[in-house]
C-alpha cells in the first residue's frame, strides 16, 4: 500500500454491506495478525487476511473488491477458527467475492470469479453439479479467446480421461426431479439480493 | 440405527469409491442409510461466493426434506457436511433468516429446524463406538498410514463439535482400532488447496505436494482421508504434482471407509478400490 489512504474516498457503509452479505464481526478485529500467520495461501495474496479485515474496517471498498486476495482464499477456515475476536474472516472473504461479482467490478483474478459463477450456473441448471459441464463452461469463461479455452480443455483432457476410465465422470447429469422448485430458489435468492 | 443419507454430487461421480465404501461399512455396522429423496447440491464454497441467501437456501432444502422424512442426516463429504450443519445452526439462531429461507423454499416444503447433521467420523466414534467397530474386524490391517482430515471436517468448530479443530483424533482412533500404525502427522488439518484447484492450480499443486512429501517422509504407506476434494487433489492430481515438482511420489490415498472395509473383510471391488488413481495393488498385496 504505497498510496496514502484517503478517508474521504472510503465507504462508511462497507462494514454493514459485508455483514449483510454474510461476513460478520469485522469491527471487532484488533489487528493481531493471527489470521495471516496461519493462512496457507497468504504467500499468494496481495494483501494478507489481516490487511483485508483492516481495509474493510476503514471502508476501502474499491481496493478490497479489486484485490487478488479474496479469490486466492481457499475457504479453509483456519483463520476463523483461530481469531481471538470472533471475526468471521472466511465468511467475510466469501461475502467480498459475492459483492465483487454482483457489482461487476474488474477483478485481478477473472478465472476464480468465472469458476464460482459457473459452478452456481451449472448447479442451478440441474439442481446438482454436473462436473463435465462445469469443466467445459469454465474453460469457455475463464479464457479470453476460444484458442485459450481449447488449450485449457486440452491441458485438462488427460485428467478428465483418467477419471472417465475409472467410471468417475458421468456422461449424463444426475438431475433433481423437482427442478421447478430449484429454479425458484435460485431466482428468488439471487434476484432478491441484487 | 437409521439415518438419512446425503451423498452430495462428488459421491455420485469423482468420489464414487467413497460412496461405495461408506454404504458397505455402515451396512456392516448395522446402520440403515436412507438416501434423501430428490436431494440437491449444497452449493459448496461457490454459493456463498455468489450469494449469501442462496448459500443457506440450498442446504436448507435438503434439511427440509430430511425433516419431512423424520430423519437426521449423515454427510460424508466434509464440504457438504459443513454447509448443511452451518445452515442448520444459522437458521436455528435466527428466526428472521429461517423465515426468509422458508419463503424461498415455497409452499409444500418448509424447514422446521429439527434435523441433526452428522459426519461419519462422528457417528462411528460417538454413536456406534470403537467397541462395536472392533467386533466387525476380521483382518487387522498391518500398515503404516498418516491420517489426513483436511479443513472442514473440524473447522470452524461448530456448537456441537465432535473433535478438536486443531488436533483432531477421531480418524486416528478408528485407524488404530483396525490395526493401522498411525504415524505422527502435523499437517493433518492443513489445507490441500482443493477449492482453488481449477482457478489457481499452482496453489493446489504446492499445498498438496507438501502434504504428500511429509507423508512420505513420515514413512507412510498410504494417506487416509475422508474428503472427496482432498482425495481428488492428492490422488487424481498426484501425477500433475509429480510433473510440477519433478519428483516421483507414488503415494496411495485411500478413503478411511475403504480401509475400514478392508479390515471388515469386504472385497476390494465392493469398496471401489479399483477406482483409486494412484495404484493400490502393491499396498493391498502387502496386507
Ligand atoms: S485474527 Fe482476528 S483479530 Fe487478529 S487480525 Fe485477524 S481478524 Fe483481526
Ligand atoms: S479461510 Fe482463506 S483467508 Fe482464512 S486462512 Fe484459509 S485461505 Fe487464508
Amino acid at each position: 500500500m504505497e498510496e496514502p489512504i484517503r478517508l474521504t474516498e472510503c465507504d462508511p457503509n462497507f462494514i454493514q454491506e459485508v455483514a449483510e452479505a454474510g461476513g460478520k464481526n469485522v469491527q471487532l478485529c484488533f489487528q493481531c495478525g493471527t489470521c495471516s500467520g496461519g493462512c496457507p495461501t497468504a504467500y499468494a495474496m496481495d494483501y494478507t487476511p489481516r490487511q483485508i479485515i483492516g481495509m474493510v474496517n476503514l471502508g476501502m471498498r474499491n481496493e478490497v473488491l479489486k484485490s487478488g486476495t479474496i479469490w486466492v482464499c481457499s475457504s479453509c477456515y483456519t483463520c476463523m477458527t483461530r481469531c481471538p475476536r470472533g471475526v468471521e474472516i472466511t465468511k467475510v472473504m466469501a461475502a467480498l467475492k459475492s459483492i465483487a461479482i454482483k457489482s461487476g467490478i474488474e477483478t485481478k483474478n477473472k478465472k476464480a470469479a468465472a469458476f464460482y459463477k459457473t459452478f452456481v450456473e451449472v448447479a442451478g441448471a440441474y439442481g446438482r453439479l454436473f462436473e463435465p459441464m462445469l469443466f467445459l463452461k469454465f474453460a469457455l469463461k475463464a479464457e479470453d479467446s476460444l484458442t485459450g479455452s481449447v488449450a485449457r480443455l486440452l491441458k485438462d483432457a488427460p485428467f478428465g480421461l483418467e477419471l472417465t476410465k475409472k467410471g468417475k465422470l458421468a456422461f449424463m447429469p444426475s438431475k433433481v426431479k423437482n427442478m421447478q422448485q430449484i429454479k425458484k430458489i435460485y431466482e428468488k435468492a439471487m434476484g432478491g439480493s441484487k | 440405527m437409521k439415518l438419512g443419507y446425503y451423498p452430495g454430487c462428488s459421491l455420485e461421480s469423482t468420489a464414487k469409491e467413497y460412496d461405495m465404501s461408506v454404504r458397505e461399512v455402515f451396512k456392516a455396522l448395522g446402520v440403515e442409510l436412507v438416501e434423501l429423496e430428490d436431494w440437491n447440491c449444497c452449493g459448496a464454497t461457490a454459493a456463498h461466493s455468489v450469494d449469501y441467501l442462496l448459500s443457506l437456501a440450498l442446504p436448507a432444502r435438503n434439511l427440509a426434506i430430511a425433516g419431512k422424512q423424520n430423519l437426521n442426516i449423515i454427510v460424508p463429504c466434509p464440504e457438504c457436511y459443513q454447509r448443511e450443519w452451518s445452515a442448520s445452526e444459522a437458521l436455528a439462531a435466527n428466526s428472521e433468516l429461517l423465515e426468509k429461507v422458508n419463503e424461498l423454499l415455497g409452499n409444500g416444503l418448509q424447514y422446521e429446524g429439527n434435523v441433526e447433521v452428522k459426519h461419519p467420523l462422528d457417528t462411528i466414534i460417538n454413536d456406534i463406538g470403537i467397541e462395536k467397530l472392533s467386533q466387525n474386524i476380521v483382518k487387522p490391517l498391518k500398515l503404516k498410514a498418516v491420517p489426513y482430515y483436511g479443513c472442514v471436517i473440524v473447522k470452524p468448530p461448530r456448537k456441537k463439535k465432535f473433535d478438536s479443530p486443531e488436533n483432531p483424533v477421531s480418524m486416528d482412533k478408528i485407524l488404530a482400532a483396525i490395526g493401522v500404525e498411525v504415524l505422527p502427522y502435523d499437517l493433518k488439518t492443513k489445507c490441500c488447496g482443493g477449492p482453488v484447484m481449477l482457478a489457481s492450480e499452482d496453489i493446489m499443486l504446492k499445498l498438496s505436494y507438501e502434504l504428500l512429501k511429509k507423508a512420505k517422509a513420515a514413512g507412510a504407506q498410504c494417506v487416509a482421508t475422508a474428503c472427496p476434494l482432498c482425495h481428488l487433489a492428492l490422488d487424481a492430481k498426484q501425477i500433475n504434482i509429480e510433473k510440477a515438482y519433478n519428483e516421483k511420489i507414488d503415494m496411495p490415498v485411500l478413503y478411511l471407509t475403504q480401509l475400514v472395509g478392508l479390515a471388515f473383510g469386504i472385497a476390494p471391488k465392493k469398496l471401489g478400490l479399483d477406482k483409486n488413481i494412484v495404484p493400490v495393488e502393491k499396498l493391498l498385496k502387502s496386507l
